[in-house]
C-alpha cells in the first residue's frame, strides 16, 4: 500500500472518496424516488445557482434539500465528532475500551432528554427542541461531576476518573429508570432518543452543532503532540514538558464538549467512537497527528453509510447498523494486525 | 504550535462562551436557509367556497382559517386541502364519513382496516415512526397528527417545518372528541357535515343514556390487556374508558392512578366485579383463560360467567363510530334494556 509516509494520504484521499460517494448516494436515495437527473439540477439550481433548465416538483426540491442534504450532512458531522471524541478519550484514559460515553456521558444526556420528554413544552427555540438543550447540558454536566467526584477520591487519577464514571452513569441510569417509568405515553419518544437517529436532521441542528465540532476538533488537533505525550505516561508527559492536570482537563473539556453537541442533535449512537480510532491505529500507526483527523474521517463516513443503510433497511435504528457494520470489519483488521498492538 | 502555558483560565472559557454566541447565531441565521418548496404546491390550490351553488346566498369562504389545535398551536390552513394525509386511524375514518375521503392521499397504519374504502391507501406512519418524506413527496397540504406522543412531536415539528399544516388532536374525553370531529371537519372544509355528524352522535348517546337511565348500575371491570408476565391492564382514572362505561349505565373499576394501567389483583378482588368485559377480546383471550387466574373464581363476575369479549376498537375510537362503542357497552352492561340499534356500517 506504498510506503509508510504515503500510506495515511492514501488513506485519507480514499475516505473522503467514499465521503463524497455517500453524499452522492445519500441525497440521491430514498424511500420516494427522485429521478438523479433532477437531483443533480436541484442541487446545482440551490448551491451554484446553475440552472440547466431543468423542472422538478416542488416536493422532490424540499425532500432533497431540506430533509435529505441536511440529514446526509448531520450524519457525517456526528460521526466525526464522535470519532475525535473516542480518540482522545482513549488516549486521555489510556483505555482501548474506552468511548465518548465512558464518563457518564450517555446516561447523563439521556436523562436530560427523559426529563426533556416528561416536560410538556414543545416550543423550538432557533430550531432546537427542550430535548435538544437538556441532552446537551446533561452530558456537559454529568462529565463535571464525574471529574469533581473523581478529584476528590484518593485513588490514582485515571482509575479515579473511569470508576467514577461508570458509578455516576449507573446512577445517572437510575434516574432514566424512574423517568421512563413515568413517561407513560412519551416512553416511545425517549427510547427513541435513546437508538439515536437522523430522522429529526435539519439545517439548524447542523448549524449550531457545526462551529462547536469544528472549534473543538480543531483544538484537540492542535494538542496532538499533547495526546501523544499523554499516552507514554504521566511521569514520562511530565518530563516532556507537558503540564499533565492542566491539559488532561482542557482535553476532557473539549472531548466532553464535542460529545455533547453530537449527542443533543442525535441520540446515542454506539460503535463509532470505540472502533474507529482503533481501526485507523491498525492501519496507520498510533501517532495522534495522523490519526486524529483520519479517525475524523473514518467517522463521518462510517456514519454516513450506516445511516444510508438504515434508511433503506426501513428506518431501522442506525446504532444497530454502526455495530453490524463496524464490528466484522474491526474482526478482521484485529486479525491481521501484528501482534503487539497495543493503544 | 502548542499553546502558551501561561494563557489563563478566563480566556479559555471565553472561547467556550464564544463558542456558543458562534453557534447560536449561526442557527438563527440558517432558520432562514433553503426555504420550504411545499407552500408553492399549496398556493396552486385556489380557495374554494364549501357550499355547493344554491339559490341561498353563498356564506364566507372557509379558507384561509386559523385554528387551534388539541395542543394550543394555531394552525393556519391557507385553502382547501385537496391533499391529506391522516395519522390517527378515527381521523381516516372521520375523513371518509364526511365525505372527504377522495381527498386523503395517505394514512396511518389501521389494525382494524376500517373503512375498506381507505384500504388502498398508502402508509406513510407506522408505530414504528412517520416517514416524512413520503408524506413531502404526495405533495401533502394538512395533515391531522395525533397528540400525547400517538405521532411522534418530532415529525410533527418536521413537517411544520416543511410548511405543511399539521393539526394535532387528541381526546380523552367524549365531548374532546365530538369537538375533534368538528375541528377536523372545518380543517378540510367540511364543518357543516362535521357539525350535523357530532349532533347526530349527541342524540344517539343521549338515547343510550335515558335507555339505561335509573338502571342499577353493575361493577364492570374493563380489561384492556395482559402482558406476558401475568400483569393485567385495566383502566386508568380519568380515562375515556371510564366515562363511556359510565354512560352506558355502569360503575367502572379503575386502576386507582392516573398513568399506570396495571390492575392490581388484590385490588380488583376488593372491588368485586359483577360483570368482566375482554377489550382484549378480539386479540386471542378468552373467558376461560380469564377464570382460570389464580384468586379471580372469588370475583362475582367469574361466579356467574359475566365475562363478554367487546370489540375494543370499536369503544374507544374517537371517531365517527363512538356511538357504536357505546352501544357495545350498554348491551354488555344491559342485555334487557331497550337499546336503539347499532347504526348501519360507514358509506
Amino acid at each position: 500500500m506504498g510506503t509508510r509516509r504515503q500510506r495515511p494520504i492514501i488513506i485519507g484521499a480514499a475516505i473522503m472518496v467514499a465521503l463524497l460517494v455517500a453524499l452522492v448516494l445519500g441525497v440521491g436515495m430514498g424511500t420516494v424516488g427522485i429521478a438523479p437527473s433532477d437531483t443533480m439540477a436541484i442541487l446545482a439550481h440551490r448551491l451554484l445557482g446553475l440552472d440547466f433548465g431543468a423542472h422538478w416538483s416542488p416536493a422532490a426540491e424540499t425532500i432533497v434539500m431540506d430533509l435529505r442534504l441536511p440529514r446526509v450532512l448531520t450524519t457525517m458531522l456526528v460521526g466525526m465528532a464522535l470519532a475525535v471524541a473516542g480518540v482522545t478519550f482513549q488516549g486521555l484514559l489510556r483505555n482501548p475500551l474506552a468511548d465518548p460515553y465512558v464518563l457518564g456521558t450517555a446516561s447523563g444526556a439521556a436523562l436530560g432528554a427523559a426529563i426533556a420528554v416528561l416536560i410538556p413544552v414543545r416550543s423550538l427555540v432557533l430550531g432546537f427542541g427542550l430535548v435538544n438543550g437538556l441532552a446537551f447540558v446533561g452530558a456537559l454536566a454529568s462529565v463535571v461531576v464525574v471529574y469533581r467526584l473523581a478529584r476528590l477520591s484518593g485513588l490514582a487519577p485515571l482509575t479515579g476518573l473511569l470508576l467514577t464514571g461508570y458509578a455516576v452513569g449507573s446512577l445517572l441510569a437510575a434516574g432514566l429508570a424512574m423517568a421512563m417509568y413515568l413517561s407513560g405515553a412519551g416512553l416511545r419518544q425517549i427510547v427513541g432518543y435513546l437508538l439515536g437517529g437522523f430522522a429529526n436532521a435539519s439545517w439548524e441542528h447542523l448549524a449550531g452543532a457545526l462551529p462547536i465540532v469544528l472549534i473543538t476538533s480543531v483544538l484537540i488537533l492542535l494538542r496532538a503532540r499533547t495526546l501523544d505525550g499523554l499516552l507514554l505516561g504521566e511521569e514520562a508527559a511530565a518530563h516532556l514538558g507537558i503540564d499533565v492536570r492542566r491539559e488532561r482537563r482542557i482535553l476532557l473539556a473539549l472531548a466532553s464538549l464535542v460529545t455533547a453537541a453530537a449527542v443533543a442533535i442525535s441520540g446515542l449512537i454506539g460503535f463509532v467512537g470505540l472502533v474507529v480510532p482503533h481501526v485507523v491505529r491498525l492501519l496507520v500507526g498510533p501517532s495522534t497527528r495522523l490519526v486524529l483527523p483520519l479517525s475524523a474521517l473514518g467517522g463521518a463516513a462510517l456514519l454516513a453509510y450506516a445511516d444510508l443503510a438504515a434508511r433503506l433497511a426501513g428506518d431501522i435504528p442506525v446504532g444497530v447498523v454502526t455495530a453490524l457494520i463496524g464490528a466484522p470489519f474491526f474482526i478482521i483488521v484485529l486479525r491481521r494486525a501484528r501482534a503487539g498492538y497495543e493503544l | 504550535m502548542p499553546i502558551p502555558r501561561s494563557t489563563p483560565r478566563a480566556v479559555f472559557g471565553a472561547l467556550l462562551a464564544i463558542l456558543f454566541l458562534v453557534g447560536a447565531c449561526t442557527a438563527s441565521g440558517a432558520s432562514q436557509a433553503p426555504i420550504a418548496a411545499s407552500p408553492v404546491a399549496v398556493a396552486s390550490a385556489t380557495p374554494a367556497p364549501t357550499v355547493a351553488p344554491t339559490a341561498s346566498p353563498t356564506p364566507a369562504p372557509a379558507f384561509p382559517v386559523t385554528l387551534t389545535d388539541d395542543e394550543g398551536t394555531a394552525v393556519t390552513i391557507p385553502a382547501e386541502p385537496k391533499k391529506i394525509v391522516t395519522l390517527t386511524p378515527a381521523a381516516t375514518e372521520l375523513l371518509f364519513k364526511l365525505g372527504a375521503g377522495d381527498r386523503v392521499v395517505a394514512k396511518v397504519e389501521d389494525v382494524a382496516d376500517f373503512p375498506p374504502e381507505a384500504h388502498d391507501l398508502p402508509v406513510v406512519a407506522t408505530f414504528q415512526g412517520v416517514d416524512t418524506e413520503k408524506i413531502v413527496g404526495l405533495g401533502a397540504d394538512l395533515v391531522i397528527a395525533g397528540g400525547n406522543f400517538g405521532t411522534p412531536p418530532d415529525a410533527v415539528a418536521k413537517l411544520r417545518s416543511l410548511g405543511i399544516p399539521v393539526v394535532v388532536v387528541y381526546a380523552p374525553t367524549v365531548d374532546g372528541a365530538l369537538k375533534d370531529i368538528e375541528l377536523i371537519g372545518s380543517a378540510v372544509g367540511t364543518a357543516d357535515a362535521a357539525k350535523d355528524l357530532t349532533a347526530s352522535m349527541r342524540a344517539g348517546m343521549d338515547q343510550v343514556s335515558a335507555a339505561v337511565a335509573g338502571l342499577p348500575a353493575p361493577r364492570v371491570f374493563y380489561e384492556t390487556g395482559t402482558d406476558p408476565s401475568g400483569t393485567v391492564y385495566g383502566i386508568a382514572d380519568a380515562s375515556v374508558y371510564q366515562e363511556l362505561i359510565k354512560l352506558a349505565g355502569g360503575d367502572p373499576i379503575t386502576t386507582g392512578s392516573a398513568q399506570d394501567w396495571a390492575q392490581s389483583t388484590e385490588n380488583l378482588v376488593a372491588a368485586d366485579p359483577q360483570i368482566i368485559l375482554l377489550g382484549d377480546g378480539a386479540y386471542g383471550m378468552t373467558a376461560d383463560a380469564v377464570a382460570a387466574r389464580p384468586g379471580w373464581k372469588s370475583l362475582t363476575a367469574v361466579k356467574d360467567g359475566a365475562i363478554t369479549p367487546v370489540d375494543d376498537i370499536v369503544v374507544t375510537r374517537p371517531g365517527p363510530r363512538l356511538v357504536d362503542g357505546l352501544l357495545v357497552l350498554a348491551k354488555a352492561l344491559h342485555p334487557d334494556a331497550v337499546l336503539p340499534s347499532l347504526a348501519p356500517a360507514a358509506p
